[in-house]
């Protein structure tokens, strides 16, 4: 359904993203992983078309993407990392904003939108201006609006962001049941439990590059970890952890 | 999937014909809320309502006004002004007078002119104001690209929304005059004829005129952002708007002297002068007015009518740029990251910090306050704007008819010289400490919530040093160096001595209930002082730059004099001591928020 085909991204002669090929099915969850700078946030651009690659491609059902953006991403879910969303109207204005650049029919758009936001407890707040939502409702606000027209493919960039707990479990609850219906997600983020929990498939990224890249049991497998945990700090951290956690109590305790 | 969602099978292609996603999906009659409901019209109400509501992100930091106190606010000076022209056209003034008939097309020119002066001056300043949010940005970048809306549909819309506020500033702006000022010069003529034209002349000229000043803001933002890299231009366009903001206060210093010089100049300088906006504009209303055939006239027009057509053509053509250039590439730019920062100019921060203050949490609340006033955009265009009336109010103070070369001739310091540093420091310490109430980042604030061991007591030192380290400490010897240049040493350091007197005596009065650390607090509300409270900066203005230079003038010609200062500013100082005093306990505590919590 879609595919990354040696996607790279180069800023000058910097490179932030190399070679990367992928192909999501389906049904599948996608989980890409990678400490800060790895190059995920710049995959999740290109993946959504608001980068162009140096080199590669992304393909949706065959097609490149940039033949036809508008119409790639009325398929498309996203949930961008930050919530950088406009504070001056409501939950409620800005969810019929997207549903109308969406074209999503009016009727189906009402019942939605407040179908969703009582599901998403944000029903009380929905004349409130999003200036003054939590980080966590933003969160739900974005959520809401990838969901709200049934895409085929969600890209979700670090979705937990600032949720509280029964949040949490209901979007991982969530997932899960995405692909059970067929939605192909791409999920980037650095909760390992979430992403061993609910990823058929994943990728993990160093420098970017891809280290490891297959079905999620089959990668830790391979690594020799009992956990994903285990597998992505052997793959990307060079240093010892608790070897570095022992050295910040000394600088703290140091007189 | 639904049928919208459904991929062309037969093609093998996905999705749908470009530009479906705009059409309505059923056919309707055409009204507004239909309109608002579709792509197009939705982007253009969420634009327009980013242009007048601005886009900061926490909804207590920013100090929104409403569209309704906008509008009235731009609407003011020019209602003010036409009532005040009923003194001066008034029949049975005139006639009280013993004036006269007038000329309503001969005497109506300097006010012409001043009316022209205001509508480019007001629309240039609004626009300065809503200059972040008349282009697409970041925001609208992460919210509106990833959805299947065309580019060209952004564009269009945001375009169309300039091209609205245009027309709302112009109308606001110019409104009471276009009703009031034909009235106020012809009204009493029994020629309804004579008044609909007078009217028209002057609604074609003054509009046109708003239209001219904002597209020539826009035009300078615009090409700026399409030649500069967008992280420089994010620094520049804060000293670009200054010195815009200078500009359209000396054209508004020109008021009371360019309609003097087309009366009294040479034919050469007239034609030079005629054919330069917003003078130029003059010529629209003589033209509509049937007096096109006069000396300059057609030129006039001609030039004005072509700097509207070029300002609106460059305005078009950099937005087009920008949006290619800047918007299109705001991805790429954001993972890039930033140019490295200047750093050297703060680096001298700690080490005046550390001498002047001695305990670290204050120094902490100093350093943070000196770079919230320098980084912060907000802050820094606030002192800026006071900067720039100062400079034009100082430039003015040593405009005297006999040039600037007799001030610095005399055989003593003129009072126009005098009072040039006491123009800057009123300004520059009434800035900062306007500044001072605006909050930098409230969520931010529960460091000093938890950290900042002192009492309200401990945080006007903070706000006194941090005033004098950005006024006293280089405007004093700066007056110093430039007295002793042109006059005696004597001279030079009364003159500096009494400055930095006057200085700290301003500062303690600004600071007399001062309980905040600078920035951290919620804006303060109003209340029924306000008003008294501005009426006392006037007249503080007036005291500071008019009343201690003449008695500086006076008390130079024997330095003994000087002594008079010393009562004269050890009263408010006593006064400062005394209101202090008598301050209960809960007025001096230190306070952070006295508006609700901004999350929910």
């Amino acid at each position: 359904m879609l595919e990354a085909n040696t996607l790279s991204k180069f800023y000058g002669s910097v490179p932030a993203v190399r070679e990367v090929n992928f192909r999501l099915e389906p049904g599948q969850v996608l989980g890409y992983l990678g400490p800060n700078g790895s190059g995920k946030s710049t995959t999740v651009k290109m993946l959504t078309g608001l980068l162009e690659p140096t080199r590669g491609e992304v393909l949706y059902r065959h097609e490149n993407i940039n033949k036809d953006l508008s119409a790639y991403r009325r398929h498309l879910g996203y949930v961008p990392e930050e919530a950088n969303l406009y504070p001056y109207l409501t939950g409620e204005e800005y969810l019929d904003m997207v549903a109308t650049l969406r074209s999503m029919p009016d009727a189906k758009r009402h019942h939605r939108i407040q179908s969703l936001l009582e599901l998403f407890s944000l029903h009380p707040h929905r004349h409130v201006t999003i200036g003054n939502y939590s980080k966590g409702m933003r969160q739900r606000i974005l959520v809401i609006a990838a969901l709200m027209d049934n895409p085929d493919v969600l890209i979700l960039d670090e979705p937990f962001s600032g949720l509280d707990v029964t949040s949490s479990l209901v979007l991982k609850s969530l997932i899960q049941s995405l692909s059970r219906k067929g939605k192909a997600v791409f999920f980037c983020s650095h909760v390992l439990e979430v992403v061993e929990k609910v990823c058929s498939q994943l990728i993990i990224l160093r420098k970017g590059h891809v280290i490891a890249y297959g079905p999620a049991t089959e990668v830790v497998a391979k690594i020799g970890q009992s956990s994903l945990e285990g597998t992505f700090l052997q793959l990307v951290e060079d240093r010892d952890v608790s070897q570095i956690a022992a050295d910040i109590a000394e600088v703290i305790a140091a007189a | 999937m639904n049928a919208q969602q459904q991929p062309a099978s037969d093609t093998g292609r996905v999705g749908i014909s470009p530009g479906s996603s705009i059409a309505p999906t059923e056919s309707r009659s055409w009204s507004l809320s239909n309109f608002c409901k579709t792509p197009f019209g939705c982007l253009l109400n969420l634009f327009l309502m980013r242009m007048f509501q601005g886009s900061s992100d926490s909804s207590s930091d920013e100090f929104n006004l409403g569209v309704g106190v906008i509008l009235t606010v731009l609407a003011i000076p020019g209602l003010f002004i036409s009532l005040l022209m009923f003194e001066k056209y008034g029949t049975f003034i005139q006639f009280l007078r013993g004036a006269p008939p007038l000329d309503p097309f001969v005497a109506a020119i300097p006010d012409e002119y001043f009316f022209l002066v205001l509508s480019v001056v007001v629309t240039g300043a609004a626009t300065l104001w809503r200059w972040d949010a008349i282009f697409l940005d970041r925001r609208d970048y992460a919210n509106l690209v990833p959805l299947p809306v065309p580019l060209k549909t952004l564009f269009a819309a945001n375009f169309s929304a300039v091209f609205i506020l245009a027309g709302v500033f112009a109308i606001v702006v110019n409104a009471a005059s276009i009703i009031l000022f034909p009235i106020v010069v012809v009204g009493s003529q029994s020629s309804l004829t004579l008044l609909f034209r007078f009217a028209a002349g002057h609604a074609v000229e003054i509009l046109i005129a708003s239209v001219f000043s904002f597209f020539a803001v826009f035009a300078i933002a615009g090409a700026l952002m399409s030649v500069l890299p967008a992280q420089l231009f994010r620094r520049v366009s804060l000293l670009v708007r200054f010195i815009i903001a200078i500009g359209l206060l000396l054209l508004l210093a020109t008021v009371f002297t360019v309609p003097d010089l087309l009366e009294h100049s040479k034919a050469s300088v007239i034609k030079t002068l005629v054919e330069l906006p917003p003078v130029s504009f003059l010529g629209i209303a003589r033209t509509v007015w049937g007096r096109g055939n006069e000396p300059f006239v057609a030129h006039m027009t001609a030039a004005a009518l072509l700097a509207l057509a070029a300002t609106i053509a460059i305005a078009t053509i950099s937005y087009g740029l920008s949006f290619r250039r800047v918007f299109l590439r705001t991805p790429e730019v954001s993972d890039a990251g930033a140019l490295p920062r200047l750093h050297f100019s703060l680096l001298l921060f700690p080490f005046i910090g550390k001498w002047i203050l001695r305990s670290p949490p204050k120094r902490a609340c100093f350093n943070f306050a000196l770079s919230t006033l320098l980084r912060s955009e907000a802050h820094l265009q606030t002192v800026l704007a006071f900067a720039a009336l100062g400079l034009v109010a100082a430039a003015e103070s040593l405009n005297s008819p006999q040039g600037i070369k007799s001030l610095i001739t005399a055989a003593h310091p003129t009072i126009e010289f005098l009072a040039v540093p006491f123009i800057l420091s009123y300004t520059l310490i009434a800035g900062i400490r306007f500044a001072f109430e605006m909050p930098a980042e409230l969520r931010a604030n529960w460091i000093f919530l938890m950290w900042f061991p002192g009492d309200g007591r401990d945080t006007r030192p903070i706000a006194r040093r941090v005033i004098h380290t950005l006024t006293t400490s280089w405007l004093v010897p700066a007056t110093w160096v430039v007295t002793l240049r042109f006059f005696s040493p004597t001279e030079a350091v009364i003159h500096a001595a009494i400055l930095f007197a006057c200085n700290a005596v301003f500062v303690e009065i600004l600071l007399s209930n001062f309980r905040k650390i600078p920035f951290t607090c919620s804006y303060p509300a109003f209340e029924s002082h306000s008003g008294i409270v501005l009426v006392a900066y006037l007249f503080g203005f007036l005291l500071l730059t008019e009343y201690i230079p003449e008695l500086e003038h006076w008390s130079i010609a024997d330095p003994i004099r000087t002594l008079v200062f010393l009562p004269l500013l050890a009263a408010p100082i006593a006064g400062v001591h005394l209101y202090r005093s008598q301050l209960l306990a809960m007025d001096k505590s230190l306070i952070f928020e006295d508006a609700p919590s901004s999350t929910l």
